[in-house]
């Protein structure tokens, strides 16, 4: 571990506190939490929610009947009276705002040319809300905070009879009705797959002095308050079952069902999964905060899968328990979706995610491993670090992208941690920064989710551009100093809701240095990053002198230009290492603040290259290509391209001359 | 008629092509040529960008996918899409075999060294029979086309209804060898039109066509015995090349990689080529044993001793 890891970083958790009690607090010592004196029922989280939740899944019709109690704490520091709550599940709609923002510009894997298919119509139907005694159903209001589609139904407000104060609880009993879709958008049914997500009436979040309560879009995930969980899902005795919670008992009903109790506590998502075909494996990894239980529902034909998804969980666990801080829940789950419900694959839940494979996998193609880092990464930023996906979706998809890149660069090799074939290899972080050099000006990594040109500007900007805006703050700080940065903004910022700039600060804090000037340019701004060698070469000092046959150029002093030009609009520090034919080498350190630098150098020995940021560092250099110049041409890699590119269009040929 | 399989027919058809090799290294040099100028353009254009660059070593030290993603992924882009230059300098090579095939049949069929003048001239006197040939085959290929689209939709099903991912595509790939072996057989049949056209002078195709199914009817099983078998060589030949290729070459050696590729596309060609020398062969086998009958069939003997055809021809 490193030294870092050893220093205490005290840190303070709110927890809820009944009535007007101040709210007990967690104390952070050396990565661990441990509950104060006031907080005796050793919550990780402030739990300010607390649902119970009755499910019966009925397997004939894709429907779920359920009750939901949710006692809700007012942390708000004001009475509130109005509540809004999320009804994801109206989402799959056609004029839903989801399926509007579809058809612009597509998403997850569903192409905005696509038509609209019954079997992904979902709804999610509330038959009672009552508060107090009093049945409110009939005031509920669909809003729609971002759009004003009035078609779309995702989120409803009520307002009750009487404010809650703050401290005070207040308690809904709600009894709804879920159709879910055929797997769509991360949820839904596969023949007799089930995957649970976002399927209850969840309350908003009072988040920086006002309600937060986005509508479900193509391009955002999720929002919620920290809590417990009670739940007990009703369904076919045959049904393997995965959920967000540890097991409390299992009851086999005279119907055929049975009844499964859960508890978890400090998540703030509850998503469970169902299929009789599921094989379950099982294997465990202990670290500083304990054991750990991998659970892993693997489908029919993804066998061969499975000792590769342990491997790279533990190997993950492993990573972030160095150099992150611990995993403090008992469980992780992964779950495998079968063929054909791959919408449903790659998606993370509070201690569940979803992986993806294929019957033929190659070893060499880390896919499953792959997925595993990333949605397992996903439990400490969004998990743990829970921020607001709606609007700062770089938190947590852009951070975990970079936590991805360090930890699978660690475990199988920075080029070769996506593929590894001996004729191909690529690795995470490179492509993460082919994601960002696509679109790499379109949108800052602050922008709202759903308001991005593109869903692959999204895409693109979100994972890929924030992950290489990381990477190259490495170049800056250092990988140690960035490291330990995530280390403390985890420390600091698990169980809340921190903000971009809780974020910024932190890495300012703990590298002791003013970032802004990058901040504002990487992260707020939309500037591009591109240098290049504008002109280098070497000339004769005493040039309009005749060259004296038979005598040795080495013994002529030459002058040596290199201009280093700043092609794009962000300026950022870089080295320029200049190398002669007699093996001497300058190195020059540019700020970059003006469009173009030229060094010139007087010496015997000609140039032999120049080159800026030779470690490669920069990588939010958009083009390395034109970073370099070298006196020497070297044809081998255009040759080697040409090549195939001969091959292949001689085999174009033969395919159409096979008709003659 | 039913011609009995002939093994000596597999072994000089690729005697025939050796010995008037002179074509395929005519075929080998111009789709080299033609694939060399269509991707020029796009070579040159990414020589600017890495004959002087530290960058390109990722390139030439093993092959690394990302180097040459972002090397298309620049606005200035060192590379463009190849589809279009690549598409037309295929086009024109297309054209080029349709026009040289009736000369290469005629070399085959007769197995005489032909003139230039001669060789040109049956490319001509055939190009617009064998023009005709290639819209009656575009016809042929679409029931195959709609057989496609049946065993994908057939695909998506399974695919819905199985628990196992196997089996939508294991039948998938079952159904594309019946594909394959489907097109197999309507180029078989089309290329010995074209031989019939040749060998008979024949100037109205759907009759060469229909000859051609007759003789493909009564003897399936040796003249596609007879295909696959090329087929299959050629198949194992690239595979293997490919492996060489992929596996075993080092990344530095681009000269040993461009002799490879050369070779494979080579073999590949001779094959085809030999596919088209043995069917040649076989129809002058064909024509030789029709001749033998007609010479005993106006026997007014009350009892005419049949030659067995292989007899004849031996």
């Amino acid at each position: 571990m490193r030294t870092y890891l050893t220093i205490c970083t005290a840190g303070a958790l709110l927890l809820f506190a009944r009535g007007t009690a101040p709210p007990p607090q967690l104390q952070v010592v050396n990565g661990q939490s441990t509950p104060s004196p006031s907080q005796p029922n050793g919550a990780l989280s402030t739990r300010v929610v607390a649902y119970t939740i009755d499910a019966k899944l009925n397997t004939t019709n894709h429907s779920i009947d359920a009750t939901e109690t949710l006692v809700y704490r007012n942390l708000t520091g004001q009475p509130q009276q109005t509540f809004p709550f999320h009804l994801y599940l109206n989402a799959f709609q056609p004029q839903s705002t989801l399926m509007t923002e579809v058809r612009l510009h597509g998403a997850r894997g569903v192409g905005s040319d696509s038509g609209w298919d019954e079997k992904h119509r979902a709804s999610i139907t509330i038959n009672k809300l009552e508060v107090e005694g009093v049945d409110l159903a009939g005031k509920m209001q669909f809003i729609q905070p971002d759009d004003h589609n009035t078609n779309d139904h995702t989120v409803f407000q009520v307002t009750l009879p009487q404010p809650v104060a703050p401290g005070a609880s207040v308690e809904f009993h709600i009894t709804f009705h879920d159709e879910l879709p055929e797997v769509l958008y991360r949820t839904g049914y596969k023949r007799d797959f089930y995957m649970i997500g976002q399927w209850f009436p969840k309350v908003g979040v009072w988040w920086k002095n006002a309600w937060n309560c986005h509508q479900f879009h193509a391009d955002s995930e999720f929002f919620a308050d920290f809590g417990t969980f009670d739940v007990n899902l009703t369904l076919p005795q045959n049904e393997i079952v995965g959920a967000a919670g540890d097991l409390i008992s299992t009851v086999n009903n005279p119907d055929g069902t049975k009844s499964m109790k859960f508890h978890s506590a400090d998540i703030h998502d509850f998503s469970w999964t169902a299929s009789p075909d599921f094989t379950v494996v099982e294997d465990s990894w202990t670290g500083s905060a304990g054991p750990v239980k991998i659970h892993v529902l693997m489908s029919p034909g993804h066998m061969s899968s499975a000792s590769r998804y342990i491997q790279a969980q533990k190997g993950t666990l492993a990573w972030y328990d160095k150099w992150i801080g611990p995993y403090p829940y008992p469980r992780i789950t992964i779950v495998d979706p079968p063929h054909g419900a791959g919408n449903a694959g790659g998606m993370e839940y509070p201690t569940l995610f979803t992986a993806s494979t294929a019957w033929f996998m190659p070893r060499e193609f880390l896919v499953p491993e792959d997925v595993v880092n990333h949605e397992f990464g996903h439990q400490y930023w969004y998990g743990m670090v829970a921020t607001n996906e709606f609007e700062d979706a770089w938190l947590d998809e852009g951070i975990n992208s970079y936590m991805e890149a360090k930890s699978m660069d660690a475990l199988y090799g920075p080029k070769t941690s996506m593929v590894n074939f001996p004729f191909a290899t690529l690795g995470i972080s490179d492509l993460l920064r082919l994601e960002y050099i696509s679109l790499p000006d379109t949108d800052p990594l602050t922008r709202f989710s759903w308001k991005y040109i593109s869903d692959n500007a999204y895409g693109g900007v979100t994972y890929g551009k924030t992950g290489t805006v990381l990477l190259t703050l490495e170049k800056i700080i250092g990988e140690d100093t960035m490291l330990a940065a995530m280390h403390e903004y985890f420390l600091r910022y698990r169980f809340k809701h921190p903000t971009s700039e809780d974020f910024l600060k932190t890495i300012e804090d703990v590298s002791h240095r003013d970032l802004r000037w990058y901040f504002d340019q990487a992260v707020y701004g939309t500037n591009v990053l591109d240098y290049d060698i504008w002109d280098a070469h070497s000339d004769r000092l005493n040039w309009w002198e005749k060259e004296i046959r038979g005598k040795n150029p080495n013994e002529e002093l030459h002058r040596t230009y290199v201009t280093v030009h700043r092609k794009g609009d962000f300026i950022f520090p870089v080295d320029v290492v200049v190398k002669f034919e007699d093996g001497s080498v300058a190195t020059e350190y540019w700020d970059g603040s003006d469009r173009w630098i030229r060094y010139i150098y007087d010496r015997k020995a000609k140039l032999a290259s120049a080159e800026i940021d030779p470690l490669n560092q920069v990588r939010l250099d958009r083009n390395s290509f034109n970073n370099s110049f070298v006196v020497q041409e070297d044809n081998r890699a255009i040759h080697k391209l040409h090549n195939i590119w001969i091959f292949g269009s001689e085999w174009v040929s033969q395919l159409l001359a096979w008709l003659s | 008629m039913r011609l009995a399989p002939r093994p000596k027919t597999f072994a000089s058809g690729a005697a025939l092509v050796w010995r008037w090799q002179r074509i395929l290294w005519w075929i080998f040099i111009i789709n080299l040529a033609l694939a060399y100028w269509a991707t020029k353009g796009m070579a040159e254009r990414a020589d600017w960008a890495l004959s002087h660059s530290v960058a390109s070593g990722r390139l030439v030290n093993g092959f690394d996918l990302f180097s040459l993603a972002e090397l298309a992924g620049q606005p200035d882009t060192p590379i463009e899409q190849p589809g279009p230059a690549v598409f037309h300098y295929s086009f024109i090579f297309a054209i080029f075999m349709l026009f040289a095939t009736g000369g290469i049949l005629a070399t085959y069929v007769f197995d005489a060294k032909p003139t230039a003048t001669a060789f040109f001239e049956a490319c001509g006197h055939h190009f617009w029979r064998f023009f005709r040939l290639v819209i009656y085959l575009m016809l042929a290929l679409i029931p195959v086309a709609i057989f496609t689209v049946i065993c994908r939709v057939m695909r998506n099903r399974i695919d819905a209804v199985s628990n196992s991912p196997r089996s939508a595509d294991f039948f998938f790939i079952g159904a594309l060898l019946i594909i394959l072996l489907l097109i197999m057989v309507l180029r078989l049949w089309f290329d010995m039109a074209q031989v019939i056209a040749v060998a008979e002078d024949e100037t109205r195709m759907h009759r060469a066509l229909r000859h051609s199914a007759s003789l493909l009817a009564h003897n399936f099983g040796s003249l596609f015995w007879l295909y696959l078998r090329i087929s299959l060589l050629a198949w194992i030949v690239v595979g293997l090349g490919m492996y060489l290729w992929m596996f075993r070459l080092s990344p530095l050696s681009t000269t040993a990689a461009f002799l490879l590729t050369q070779l494979m596309l080579v073999f590949w060609i001779a094959a085809r080529l030999w596919q088209r020398a043995s069917e040649a062969l076989w129809y002058r086998q064909y024509q030789a044993a029709s001749v033998t009958e007609l010479a005993y069939t106006p026997t007014p003997s009350p009892q005419p001793a049949p030659i067995p055809y292989s007899t004849a021809m031996n």
